[in-house]
């Protein structure tokens, strides 16, 4: 289970600060919800230890992770864009994933290319992200995040500006993994999908 | 619908990568910093400790010793005037027109003034500026002057042909990182070349001027193979001339410590002024600068006008090389085809193993060094100590080398018994002269993996030795070859340290040619200045090569197109 009890931050000028405080089991979906500026983005950082709180405390399975950097944390996160290394094919940015120093034994390269062929990338392997389209992009950044195997999957706005096809791709990705007991945290605008993804709604 | 991937989830990451821990990114580079500190000390402590060190009122009363220090600054003060003088307008025109011909190659032969050898330089420089040169006799004849080479004169114009292309290099990548916005505005706005001047290059170039100018400074302050061979006797000596001087001929290493500190406080008290006033990490040329439209630049006549300037400037760098080249042309043949038949002159032969054997373990441990230093200052733990370790790297800069050798020596005195062990000593102080010049190389690609890379690298574990193997390396790998290239060259081309430990019986390349050229052997030291100039690009294009990629290990883009290099450096 993870609980955020009181997560208190602030950057430096901000007069109120935000406090973060929620649960959620394993296998459900929980979306934040709020407007540009309401701390969403920086929830998410929180949470994957790239920024410090001032107070309270993030625990998964009873343990606290405030202390823990953040791959210490049993989390992957996708961002809207950025998610890959531009230098690094399509197969060793997900290899990453995996082993990261990219020592990949036979099974996992299968499993990399099974999981390219799933979400329609077949072939792409050899590809340098700058090659791909928003939505291919996106697809392998999700697919690095379920081969990693982590139980927390954090996603600020990672369906934003995909058209319809990659869209529909991507959430039916997640639902899949939300069935096979992932935790998912998601930001997003977009109604839609809380609606088909999420089992709460956190605004903020 | 059945899933598409299934798995077992894993709890953590199950793979710790090697030399992640925050001490071996801190201790190395902290450690080479501490050795650099108390090595400057120790060698400049050494000669004090040595030396019967004159008083302050001695010294001022020493008329030949204040010649001197006022000579040293007012030669380095004119030096960086005419040298920016000459390098703003290159700069300016470059920016402004960015895709005539020749560009590239214009840009690379300002490239070689940070590692030509100044001795070779100056061989050439007194081939067109020197009583006999084309210059000269051209301008006696048609102007009626009556131009002398030797003195400030000389000093002067050498130390322009080294600097105004450093700085004009430094100086076009500072316009060229203005924002495009402020250009697309000036352009739109239709901005005459005054106002884009003083809308848009001047913002991008004030922040650069302080430490280029410490920069430019500090190079003519310390500059030592140009004013031994142009310099006029004491009216013509800089400090660290007159250092060579008191250790070599005079014995007098009282004398010699106390005009390294005098060296030492006022270099440090430049570099602490353009500290304060903003020192830019950006103070060595990006070798890869972006070309961008003015419409200040594209009227006939100021193209005829931005033309002519470049031609004069271009034919300023390039006649001394001519002069290198054509007057070494016909001594190459008797050096490697003495009877018809090829075999190299065994002195040259053997000053060239020499040379290699000095420059490339120096190059190698400027790089190592400065590899570790920077990795040390990206450690967020720390700040002072890791400002502390980039201010080390500095030192060599201030400390004349000179002395830091005497010092050296003297101290290991009792264990440095025989030539090769002075030459591992010429190893050490050429690679920690080298050192700045090759950190401000690394710094930029050092730093260049963004903010969001960071945090993938971090959340994936990707640490320590798989973040330099899978993140750094591909961005490295050419300006590491590059750094390698230019610290090799600096102290290939070295002739501080060495004309003062080398043994005369066993002269590197540069010591040659200073001896062919005192003894009036004009042919041979020209062909051992080129054949210097050769084994330079020689070695340019080798570690060029070697920077370009080597393997594929299969999980590497396909892709022929090369890996991006990194915006700053």
């Amino acid at each position: 289970m993870l609980e955020v009890q009181n997560l208190v931050f602030a950057y430096p000028g901000q007069e109120t600060p935000w406090n973060f405080q929620f649960s959620a089991e394993p296998g459900h979906c929980i979306a934040i919800h709020g407007a540009s500026g309401s701390g969403k983005s920086t929830l998410m950082n929180l949470l994957a230890g790239f920024l410090e709180p001032q107070s309270g405390d993030i625990l998964w399975q009873g343990k606290s992770l405030r202390h823990a950097a953040p791959w210490q944390r049993p989390m992957t996160s996708v961002f809207q864009e950025h998610n890959l290394f531009e230098h690094l094919s399509v197969t060793a940015n997900i290899g990453l994933g995996i082993h990261p120093g990219l020592k990949l034994a036979p099974e996992d390269t299968q499993a990399i290319e099974r999981g390219l062929d799933s979400v329609g990338l077949s072939g792409f392997g050899q590809r340098l992200p700058s090659d791909l389209s928003g939505g291919q992009r996106q697809r392998v950044a999700l697919l690095r995040a379920i081969l990693r195997k982590q139980p927390l999957m954090l996603l600020d706005e990672p369906l934003t500006g995909l058209d319809r096809e990659a869209r529909d791709l991507l959430r039916q990705l997640l639902l899949q993994q939300k069935a096979q007991g992932a935790l998912i945290v998601l930001a997003s605008h977009d109604e839609e999908d809380r609606r088909i993804l999420a089992d709460s709604v956190c605004t903020l | 619908m059945s899933p598409v991937i299934q798995h077992q989830r894993r709890s953590l990451p199950a793979y710790p990568a090697p030399l992640s821990h925050s001490r071996w990114k801190l201790w190395p580079g902290l450690t080479i910093a501490a050795a650099l500190i108390v090595l400057s000390l120790a060698g400049l402590g050494a000669l004090v400790w040595e030396a019967e060190l004159p008083g302050l009122s001695e010294f001022w009363s020493n008329r030949y010793l204040r010649t001197v220090v006022t000579f040293t600054i007012w030669q380095a003060f004119l030096s960086v005037v005419l040298s920016l003088l000459v390098a703003f307008p290159v700069a300016r025109i470059l920016a402004r027109q960015p895709a005539f011909p020749g560009r590239a190659f214009l840009l690379r032969l300002m490239e070689l003034s940070l590692v030509l050898p100044s001795i070779v330089l100056v061989s050439g420089i007194i081939s067109v500026y020197g009583r006999q040169g084309w210059f000269t006799g051209l301008a006696n004849e048609w102007l009626g002057t009556s131009w002398n080479l030797y003195g400030i004169n000389g000093i002067v114009l050498a130390h322009v042909f080294f600097n105004a292309p450093l700085a004009a290099r430094i100086l076009l990548q500072a316009i060229e990182s203005a924002p495009a916005s402020q250009r697309r505005v000036a352009a739109q706005l239709g901005l005459g070349r005054w106002w884009y001047w003083r809308a848009v290059e001047w913002p991008a170039v004030k922040p650069v001027l302080p430490g280029l100018a410490a920069l430019v400074f500090t190079l003519c302050f310390t500059s030592f193979a140009i004013v031994m061979t142009l310099g006029g006797g004491p009216a013509a000596t800089t400090i660290e001339v007159a250092i060579y001087q008191s250790l070599r001929f005079e014995f007098d290493a009282g004398q010699a410590a106390l005009l390294a500190m005098v060296q030492l406080v006022i270099c440090g008290f430049f570099w602490w002024l353009a500290a304060r006033h903003g020192l830019t990490a950006s103070l060595l040329p990006d070798r890869r600068v972006a070309s961008h439209r003015s419409k200040a630049g594209s009227s006939i006549w100021a193209r005829l006008g931005d033309g002519t300037a470049l031609a004069v400037f271009v034919l300023f760098l390039v006649t001394p090389l001519m002069a290198i080249l054509l007057r070494g042309l016909p001594g190459m043949g008797s050096a490697f085809f003495p009877d018809g038949t090829f075999s190299v002159n065994p002195a040259l032969l053997d000053a060239t193993l020499r040379s290699l054997g000095i420059a490339i373990p120096a190059g190698l441990m400027s790089v190592i060094a400065a590899l570790l230093i920077l990795a040390s200052g990206t450690s967020q733990s720390r700040p002072t100590i890791t400002r502390l370790s980039d201010v080390a790297a500095y030192l060599p800069l201030m400390v004349p080398p000179l002395v830091l050798g005497t010092g050296l020596f003297l101290l290991f005195r009792p264990s440095l018994g025989n030539s090769s062990e002075g030459l591992a000593l010429v190893t050490l102080i050429n690679a920690m002269m080298a050192l700045p010049f090759v950190l401000q190389m690394l710094r930029g690609p050092m730093g260049s993996l963004d903010s969001a890379s960071r945090m993938q690298a971090d959340q994936l574990g990707v640490l320590g030795w798989y973040r330099w193997r899978w993140l750094h390396w591909p961005r490295m790998r050419r300006p590491l070859a590059l750094a390698m290239a230019y610290g090799t060259g600096l102290s290939l081309g070295d002739f501080g340290v060495i004309a003062l430990f080398g043994s005369p019986g066993q002269p590197t390349l540069p010591v040659l040619l200073y001896q062919q050229l005192g003894s009036y052997r004009i042919d041979a030291a020209a062909a051992t200045g080129l054949w210097l100039v050769l084994l330079l690009l020689m070695l340019f294009s080798l570690f060029n090569r070697l920077g370009s990629p080597l393997f594929n290990s299969g999980l590497a883009p396909k892709s022929s197109r090369t890996v991006p290099e990194p915006e700053h450096a």
